[in-house]
């Protein structure tokens, strides 16, 4: 499938590439906004993302797989994040990573078949004060039980 | 008590609050000053690095080279991903503008122009908040070509905001440079250092969000009032992130050299149930352990937790209670590591998933005494061969706590070699004798 | 100089060299996968620590420069203990599969292995998997679980080849090198990283599994592939040569060759069409001769052309040797007038890196030994079309498929003669074919574009050379195999190098010659033809010697 910026978002690209000396440097900022386009990193949006930078297509492969938050795979509508490190670990992030588990049936990296919900077991993200938490999409929620998780996770529409 | 960085005061993230409550007076006095005097007064004032190397910031920024046609740089670390740390979204949130002023500040003392501000991928809200809070500083002329108005000088500096997209590694600051350049996060070999040879080649200086945020309060007050507070070789305020089994988790800014166990019951509640402590690991999950019983008269500073057998790290102080099971939190500790283990140097990137393969092997009661000593020997043969220090952060864990929990590790271990290794082809040298296997 | 001390040598060393390079100035090698001379430091093997005094931590000698009055052990106890780790670091998940790898006897990994690691693991898990046999392009198959992740091939890539076609994906023990979806490796350099990956990981598909290399013998020569001459290795087993790898000449090629000349140059050898012993047309039909009878029946149809009526044709693929003793030839026999080489022209197929446009390896001997550089070709055959040139003596080309449109004119000749290594157009309508050897069953020299002459030397046998007797290389096979071995035995081609088989003509004519070897032609080439003086097989030796000629007044220059 073919690939394209929306003009919208080619008005964003020429403001993120002002802010580096060298297009190369933009490549993560442009993929995020690819993401927002296209909800994953499919191979057509790096090819395009390569000729827009003037780079290697294989420069943006290596990028887009060595970081965790682009998408190589349609996520679900609502990305479920469950952070079990250490300090939620501690605090019952288990308790809510098995409960989402067991709830939709999914299980680390998978998506509901009716592609509304995916799940990823997620390393720390800085809510040790507040833990456990889960992150849906872009958004944090903290200080969770696992049937607060759950209440949550419901009331995405 | 004083706060320098996290001042009481509401509504602070608003700039009209900063500004009423003398924000950006020091940009302004710095800006009247010499860069070497600013260098100087930072350096004066004992002021080290938050991120976790405590390293003096005059020191590193009189690495940058005086004479040089190159532009300079200055990166400013935001990643933070350290398990057991959120200290620096706080800034982000609650005190953005002072951040902005201290990167003004440094800008102008190490002469950079352009400053990128790197926040993790997974902070989109503080990512927000900070764009808002920088828009707002450039809007007002605090930042930009329009500060030459705004503070009556030559000098102007652009800050950029880059976010990171999921990687640990980025948080050391090799690794951070090549993420800003758009490439795989691997760390650099060094030397050459970033100051030589920093972003695009050119000299670099990076400090930690919360280092940076120090600067302007020590401009305003002089380095002998912030080298007065807290612990003299260690001075100011420090962002404790407490967490774990405690009943008030969250961020202290208390005088550096506070005592741990202070920390602990006085600001962060004490232990639910009143429980004992078993474990703490005082500054974000790669520093080593400490036994609970050994917590009395620990000082929260650089060198007094050095002699107690860890470091400071970020300050994230993780508190584990006498039921916890440390078998498991190591596992999980070394769990994080093989995840975020860049993949670039042979010991890291194939030590971090073996050490992971034995501690779960442990957990699931298939661990045997031997491998216990193979775990210790695996850990010391990451540390000190590695590209960056993220072989010593995986390491160090795997490796004080079975120094010092070694016998809840022998409790869950058979004493017996096991005899069955998953892998059974590559391991036939120690459990078949071949010769059996001959028919004549 | 500056100084510094290794493992107790003193070692002097240029300003900006590291450890490693200066370390291996006195022969001191230490152990390294992802380092290579010719590529940007990369530091992550992590192999070749050393222990360097007053430095808290091992330092790694490939990154590291060398300074005044640095002390560095690097066989210390820390050092070996590093090395020893790192080395099993790097084996846990490796296969272990030597026994059915390609890369098995010329592995870095095996070697060190055996060198420098403890000799047995202590890893019981399960290892990590990943794609195995991946073909990343046309020419190269990939093994995912025998990768070291040294980045060797993706810096190859990059940095050489000017294609950034390979790179990194995923992180930590899941790393795993990839092309970009959808496209391949096929830089047309593409198969040097099968040389430089240290490990198994990267194979030749054109070489994959067809023999042991302990089992080949490798004999230095000099790539045909086009006028770069870049120095290269012949590999062969029972007498096949089975594949060429590049061979360093910082001069030349430095460590690399090209796709095309690797796997277009060396098959016609093996080939079933080689020309077995010397032919003569009779009767519409070829038949069989003694060398001496085709020496007697050349030399009586040659005496029959007067200098107008005859051409001889050398060529860009023959040797300095060969094309000396065609002009020697022409000269004595027939009193020259016309002679010339083909040229091998196909603009557009260089490059910056190595490939020339020329496509002959030899086309600036010939002419310095008395060829024309090509340009008075077309005025030959125009007269062989206008029946003018009644006689041809061809060697190593095939005009007739260079130059169709003459192809009837070629044909009405009243002599052909061809000199050839494989069938072809022009030997189907000669009346005297004489099998010459190819490149890989002879001496000679050759001359570069830039002027280099470089020798190439026999790798495989024919029955006019003998593998122990004529000091050809040996292998495994060649040394300790016997005739009821598969391998001993081998088809013999009857072929001889092109200067030997005019040799036998002169002799047939009466010039006899006490010359039987080709260096003591060259020795009669340099005393005769200016370029060559001074030179002999011994000062060429392996890398060459560029011969002291001016090259924008050669004809050569000017016309290619």
């Amino acid at each position: 499938m073919e690939f394209v910026f929306s003009e919208e978002n080619l008005r964003k690209i020429e403001n993120i590439l002002k802010k580096y000396p060298v297009k190369k440097a933009a490549v993560m900022p442009v993929l995020y906004v690819a993401q927002e386009q296209n909800g994953w990193i499919s191979t057509e949006v790096m090819r395009e993302v390569a000729r827009i930078l003037e780079i290697p297509e294989e420069d943006v492969l290596g990028v887009a797989t060595f970081y965790t938050m682009y998408h190589k795979k349609p996520a679900g509508k609502y990305h479920l994040q469950v952070c079990t490190n250490v300090s939620c670990m501690l605090r019952g992030g288990y308790a809510v990573y098995d409960a989402v588990k067991n709830k939709y049936g999914l299980k680390n990296g998978s998506v509901t078949d009716d592609g509304k919900y995916s799940l990823e077991e997620v390393e720390c993200m800085g809510s040790c004060g507040t833990a456990p938490m889960i992150a849906i999409n872009e958004d944090y929620f903290e200080n969770l039980t696992p049937e607060q998780a759950l209440a949550i996770i419901e009331s995405m529409k | 008590m004083e706060r320098i960085v996290l001042p009481e005061i509401e509504n602070l993230h608003n700039i009209d609050v900063y500004i009423a409550n003398n924000g950006f007076a020091a940009a302004r006095k710095a800006l009247l000053m010499s860069p070497d005097d600013i260098i100087d007064v930072v350096k004066k004032s004992g002021l080290r690095g938050r991120g976790g190397a405590a390293f003096s910031t005059g020191l590193k920024w009189s690495f940058m080279p005086k004479s040089t046609d190159k532009p300079k740089y200055l990166c400013i670390n935001g990643d933070e991903s350290e398990p057991g740390s959120f200290k620096d979204r706080q800034i982000f949130e609650f005190n953005p503008h002072q951040l902005i002023e201290g990167i003004i500040i440094t800008c102008y003392a190490i002469q950079a122009k352009s400053a990128y501000l790197y926040i993790r991928g997974e902070y989109h809200k503080w990512v927000n908040l900070m764009e808002t809070a920088l828009e707002t500083a450039y809007a007002r002329g605090f930042v930009g070509e329009e500060m030459k108005k705004t503070f009556n000088t030559d000098f102007s500096c652009n800050i950029y905001i880059h976010k990171g997209a999921g990687a640990y590694i980025c948080g050391e600051e090799s690794s951070l440079m090549n993420s800003i350049e758009g490439k795989r996060g691997y760390p650099r070999v060094k030397p050459p250092f970033p100051a030589q040879n920093g972003l695009w080649g050119n000299p670099t200086t990076i400090n930690n969000v919360e280092t940076i945020t120090n600067i302007p309060p020590i401009i305003n007050k002089g380095w002998e009032w912030f080298s007065a507070i807290g612990e003299p070789k260690h001075p100011g305020t420090i962002l404790f992130g407490v967490s774990g089994h405690v009943n008030k988790p969250g961020v202290y800014e208390l005088p550096s050299g506070t005592l741990l166990t202070d920390v602990i019951y006085n600001y962060a509640g004490g232990v639910p149930g009143n429980k004992k402590i078993k474990c703490v690991i005082p500054g974000g999950s790669s520093m080593p352990p400490l036994r609970g019983d050994q917590l009395e008269g620990i000082k929260m500073d650089a060198e007094s937790l050095r002699a107690a057998g860890s470091a400071i790290g970020t300050g994230g102080i993780m508190v584990m209670d006498e039921d916890t099971d440390l078998v498991k939190v190591l596992a999980r500790i070394a769990k994080f590591y093989y995840h975020e283990s860049c993949g670039q140097c042979t010991p890291c990137r194939e030590g971090t998933g073996w050490m992971l393969k034995l501690l779960n092997r442990i957990v699931n009661g298939e661990g045997s005494q031997r491998d216990i000593d193979l775990l210790l020997s695996v850990a010391n043969n990451i540390e000190g061969n590695t590209v960056c220090a993220l072989g010593e952060a995986a390491a160090w864990p795997v490796k004080f706590m079975l120094m010092r929990f070694r016998d809840e590790f022998e409790a869950r271990v058979s004493p017996h070699i096991n005899l069955e290794p998953k892998n059974k082809v590559h391991s036939m040298r120690h459990t078949v004798n071949p010769i059996d296997k001959v028919e004549i | 100089m500056p100084k510094l001390t290794i493992d107790g040598k003193e070692v002097e060393f240029q300003p900006g060299q590291t450890i490693i390079q200066a370390a291996a100035t006195v022969g001191i090698d230490i152990p390294h996968f992802c380092w290579h001379p010719k590529l940007s430091v990369s530091g992550n093997c992590r192999v070749c620590l050393v222990e360097i005094e007053k430095m808290p931590k091992l330092a790694i000698s490939c990154a590291t420069q060398a300074a005044e009055g640095m002390v560095v052990h690097t066989n210390s106890e820390k050092t070996l203990a590093a090395r020893k780790a790192v080395m099993e670091f790097i084996l846990i998940n490796h296969p272990l599969d030597c026994p059915v790898c390609d890369e098995a006897g010329e592995c870095k990994l095996q070697e060190y292995t055996y060198k420098h690691s403890i000799g047995e693991s202590r890893f019981t898990e399960e290892k990590q998997h990943k794609e195995k046999r991946v073909p990343l392009g046309p020419h190269v198959m990939f093994d995912g679980e025998r990768c070291i992740s040294c980045s060797r091939c993706i810096r190859f890539c990059t940095e050489v080849a000017g294609d950034t076609q390979l790179t990194f994906v995923q992180r930590g023990d899941r790393v795993t090198i990839n092309t970009f979806p959808g496209k391949e490796l096929d830089n047309p350099y593409s198969m040097n990283v099968t040389d430089i990956c240290p490990v198994g990981a990267l194979t030749s598909r054109d070489f994959r599994f067809n023999s042991r290399v302990w089992d080949l013998s490798a004999t230095n020569s000099i790539c045909q592939g086009c006028s770069k001459g870049c120095n290269i290795q012949l590999w062969v087993k029972a007498n096949k040569v089975l594949r060429l790898t590049p061979r360093h000449n910082q001069e030349v090629n430095s460590f690399w060759m090209c796709d095309e000349g690797r796997l277009n140059t060396f098959k016609n050898i093996n080939a079933e069409n080689r020309i077995n012993g010397p032919h003569l047309k009779r009767n519409g039909g070829f038949t069989r001769v003694s060398w001496d009878e085709a020496f007697s029946a050349a030399i009586s149809e040659l005496k029959g052309f007067s200098r107008e009526e005859i051409a001889y044709i050398g060529s860009g693929f023959a040797t300095v040797e060969d094309n000396y003793m065609l002009a020697k030839l022409a000269k004595t026999v027939s009193g020259t007038k016309y002679i010339d080489a083909v040229p091998h022209l196909v603009p557009g197929s260089g490059d910056a890196i190595l490939r020339t446009e020329d496509k002959t390896p030899n086309m600036l001997g010939a002419t310095l030994t008395g060829m024309q550089g090509g340009k008075s070709i077309e005025q030959i055959l125009q007269l062989v079309s206008e029946h003018k040139i009644r006689a041809l003596y061809v060697i190593d080309e095939d005009l007739v498929s260079n130059y169709p449109q003459f192809a009837e004119a070629i044909k009405k000749l009243d002599l052909l003669i061809v000199h050839a290594v494989n069938e072809n157009a022009t030997t189907q309508i000669a009346h005297i074919v004489l099998p010459s050897a190819s490149y890989a069953e002879k001496h000679g020299t050759m001359v570069n574009i830039d002027g280099r002459i470089q020798r190439i030397r026999p790798a495989v046998t024919t029955i006019d050379a003998d593998r122990t007797l004529d000091g050809l290389s040996l292998s495994r096979l060649d040394k300790f195999g016997t005739e009821y071995d598969r391998w001993g035995r081998s088809d013999k081609i009857d072929a001889r190098p092109t200067w030997k088989i005019i040799l036998g003509i002169l002799s047939a004519f009466g010039q006899r010659s006490k010359i039987t070897m080709a260096d003591e032609l060259f020795h009669e080439i340099a005393e005769n033809v200016p370029a060559f003086r001074g030179i002999n097989y011994d000062t060429i030796g392996e890398q060459g010697v560029v011969l002291n000629i001016n090259k924008t007044t050669s004809v050569y220059g000017e016309k290619l």
